[in-house]
């Protein structure tokens, strides 16, 4: 992705009623869907949004050089000072690592040395991941804001929250500049910031996991907020006919079993939403009692079986 | 240590939130399901050996969704019933004729086989409606009807169930009533119990003298209690108690017992007035209690591993007819892929007789209270073997099929059985094939 990055270029096309803007961004397609009578405001909006996106994947991508992210991970045990913005992304993932018991951990992208979610059988071995967990652990950083301190060959990755942040940050922006209805989509993660003016919700198809099939299984009704999903529709492992979910267990190092397949959650911001789908994911078997005690509106899909949707059936 | 659900982190990550972004959220999120169907459909068939009973059966289950939780359920199944079965008289080494439950004709059995009523035919028509929706956060309230209609038959039920989550949504606590008023009208008329099988008139008007009663029917009160417990990740329990009280015509208008010699055993031969059709043999209708109550324990644990599911459930049931009954039952649902799987389904059931069960009744002795010979309250086991696979279609919907043998076999106690019945059959044993197709979709 750093080797070839797509051209950043937006495009704007007229839709039923609304504006539709389009740009590639944090490996995703992005869209902002606009209510409004003029091209101009559309594009605006559109570039607006784009560039906020941009920016946060140009800061905080690990996969390119000379930013924050690459000088903590190139560090090689020198403390490094951080400014503002990042400082507020490390307090919040240490926030997420306490209230997690420690499953939700900047520090654990490494694992990725040992695991590789390309739908193949490639299974690591049990030492390879033991030697890969000794740098896992953010309990292992020394985190003094504004300074940040690991041990060669720990690295952070903030790939779990910024795509969420993304959003909701284009979001703010594209709020306080126009007034028109729009709905914000990367990859997945949506924020509506108005309803649409001429139906009372924004309609978002939540997609099967099956990757086979493109069917919108079902059809949400979003007027304002925001949904994320955490689902492993492309990314998986199979072995010995287990398929292997692409969550990993910082604890552990291994895959979380009895996830579902995916999960959707709606929240007020994206940020919120996507830290429940991921934390209720971490959860396994017991993502949706997880979800049920925090009191927001979820759908799992568990393909063919699953605990909840049993439990559902029989009570 | 693991993170324990029972904490709710939406504060601290409302909090967490709101320092990342410099602001809270200007409005709370509106998210909602968008209305939809769901359909439910299955064709089954089950058929029984020895041109016994064939059912063809359409079923058809249609959910709507609505906002909040709520849904609408409607269901329609149509029935068409046709071939025979046993009428409750003993296998003789002559030839049986019996009076038609109509009154108009007779039929006749051959020396050796169980006497069968082949008159059997019906269609059924049931239609099912039910609302659910949320009281309050935790817990749900199910309102239902129910209606059939068949040629003899009529059914008006009425349910309802409410059902509370507790413990974090791991416990759910339910409690349900439900209230049936069937109304039975057999052709020619509902016979007196425990009177001789009439003669065939063979006229077609419907007088229904002698001894034919009136229209009957019967009331049926349930209850039922429920729990339902996650155990851990891997395990879910459910324990429910039942009890059902029936009151009204409980006996089966169709089924008679043979009336024997008290030393050979053999059914007792008529000699019938020439010019008069009617039966061979002294036969007596049945008849039974006009109340049972039933209580019954089910107990269920579902086991997940890596996508398996075992399914095994077990059920005590008892009344005060004295049938005690055990049900076991084990299914494991077993993917073969993503969107594939197989289930063998095995189940085991065995009950003891009704008190008032007998193989005959014995010509000279004074009446039995009650009295029936039908096959379905004898001491019987029964087992089932089945498989059923099931997959997932490109359009995302859900196609099964499933294919179940059943076989069904009674003892008769050597006690009750007298003479020459020591060396024939009394107990007509029965197996059944049962296949289904099911699909799945939306709209």
């Amino acid at each position: 992705m750093a080797t070839d990055r797509p051209e950043r270029k937006i495009s704007v096309e007229s839709g039923d009623g609304f504006w539709r803007g389009q740009f590639l961004a944090m490996a995703s397609p992005c869209e902002v869907l606009c209510e409004t009578d003029a091209a101009e405001e559309a594009r605006r909006l559109t570039e607006l949004a784009a560039a906020e996106a941009w920016r946060i994947e140009d800061k905080f991508s690990r996969y390119q050089q000379g930013n924050i992210v690459d000088r903590i991970n190139e560090a090689a045990g020198a403390a490094v000072e951080v400014d503002t913005e990042t400082s507020q992304l490390i307090d919040f993932s240490v926030t997420l690592y306490e209230l997690s018991a420690g499953r939700f951990d900047i520090t654990s992208g490494v694992l990725r040395r040992a695991w590789r979610f390309d739908g193949s059988g490639n299974f690591p071995s049990a030492a390879l991941i033991e030697k890969v967990m000794r740098d896992v652990g953010w309990d292992q950083v020394t985190w003094e804001a504004p300074v940040l301190q690991m041990r060669p060959g720990m690295q952070i990755d903030f790939g779990g929250i910024g795509k969420e942040y993304a959003v909701d940050r284009a979001a703010m922006l594209v709020r306080q500049a126009s007034r028109a209805s729009c709905l914000l989509n990367f990859g997945g993660d949506l924020v509506a910031i108005r309803p649409p003016r001429n139906q009372e919700t924004w309609k978002v198809g939540v997609e099967t996991v099956d990757a086979s099939s493109s069917n919108a299984e079902k059809l949400l009704n979003l007027a304002v907020g925001a949904l994320a999903t955490s689902g492993d529709a492309r990314r998986y492992l199979v072995n010995n006919g287990i398929r292997y979910s692409h969550i990993l267990d910082p604890k552990t190092g291994w895959p979380v079993s009895d996830a579902p397949r995916s999960i959707t959650v709606a929240a007020d911001t994206c940020t919120q939403a996507g830290m429940l789908s991921t934390l209720a994911m971490l959860e396994g078997a017991r993502a949706e009692a997880f979800l049920d005690a925090q009191q927001v509106r979820y759908w799992c899909n568990r393909g063919v079986t699953g605990p909840a949707a049993e439990a559902a059936k029989i009570a | 240590m693991k993170m324990s659900e029972r904490r709710s982190i939406t504060g601290a990550l409302a909090a967490a939130t709101c320092t990342l972004l410099g602001t809270s959220s200007p409005e709370p999120v509106q998210a909602q399901e968008e209305p939809g169907w769901d359909f439910n459909t299955a064709l089954l068939y089950y058929g029984e050996d020895n041109d016994r009973v064939q059912d063809l059966s359409l079923n058809v289950l249609a959910r709507r969704t609505f906002t909040d939780d709520r849904f609408l359920t409607l269901g329609l199944t149509f029935d068409t019933l046709t071939g025979a079965t046993p009428n409750g008289a003993l296998p003789q080494s002559v030839p049986q004729t019996f009076t038609q439950p109509s009154g108009r004709r007779t039929y006749t059995t051959a020396p050796g086989d169980f006497p069968i009523d082949d008159t059997f035919r019906d269609s059924r028509v049931a239609l099912t409606a039910a609302w659910q929706q949320p009281l309050g956060r935790l817990s749900t309230i199910n309102l239902g009807l129910s209606a059939s209609g068949e040629f003899d038959y009529t059914h008006l039920g009425l349910n309802a169930k409410i059902s509370r989550d507790f413990n974090n949504r791991n416990t759910t606590l339910s409690a349900g009533l439900a209230f049936a008023m069937d109304d039975l009208d057999p052709v020619g008329g509902t016979p007196i119990g425990l009177t001789p099988m009439r003669n065939a008139d063979n006229d077609d008007d419907d007088d229904e003298g002698g001894n034919r009663g009136p229209t009957e029917s019967k009331d049926i009160l349930d209850f039922v209690f429920g729990v339902t417990q996650v155990i851990s990740r891997n395990l879910l329990m459910q324990v429910n108690y039942s009890y059902s009280d029936s009151s009204g015509y409980l006996s089966d208008p169709y089924k008679i017992l043979s009336a024997v010699d008290a030393v050979t055993g053999d059914v007792v031969p008529i000699t019938q007035m020439p010019g008069i059709d009617g039966p061979s043999h002294l036969n007596y209708y049945e008849l039974r209690p006009d109340s049972r109550r039933k209580h019954s324990l089910y107990t269920q644990a579902k086991y997940y591993m890596d996508g398996k599911v075992l399914d095994a459930s077990y059920r005590y049931m008892t009344d005060d007819w004295e049938i005690d009954s055990h049900t076991l039952e084990l299914r494991f649902r077993w993917p073969l892929s993503d969107s594939r799987y197989l289930e063998p389904h095995l189940r085991f059931y065995t009950q003891s007789a009704a008190e008032f069960y007998r193989p005959s009744l014995i010509d000279g002795d004074p009446l039995p209270e009650y009295a029936s010979a039908d096959y379905r309250l004898g001491d019987f086991d029964a087992i089932t073997a089945g498989m059923k696979y099931g997959w997932k279609t490109g359009g995302g919907n859900d196609v099964s099929v499933r294919l179940e043998l059943y076989k069904q076999s009674g003892n008769v106690s050597s006690s009750q059985l007298i003479g020459n019945q020591l060396n024939r059959d009394s107990y007509p044993d029965l197996n059944a094939i049962i296949f289904q197709f099911a699909y799945r979709f939306g709209m």
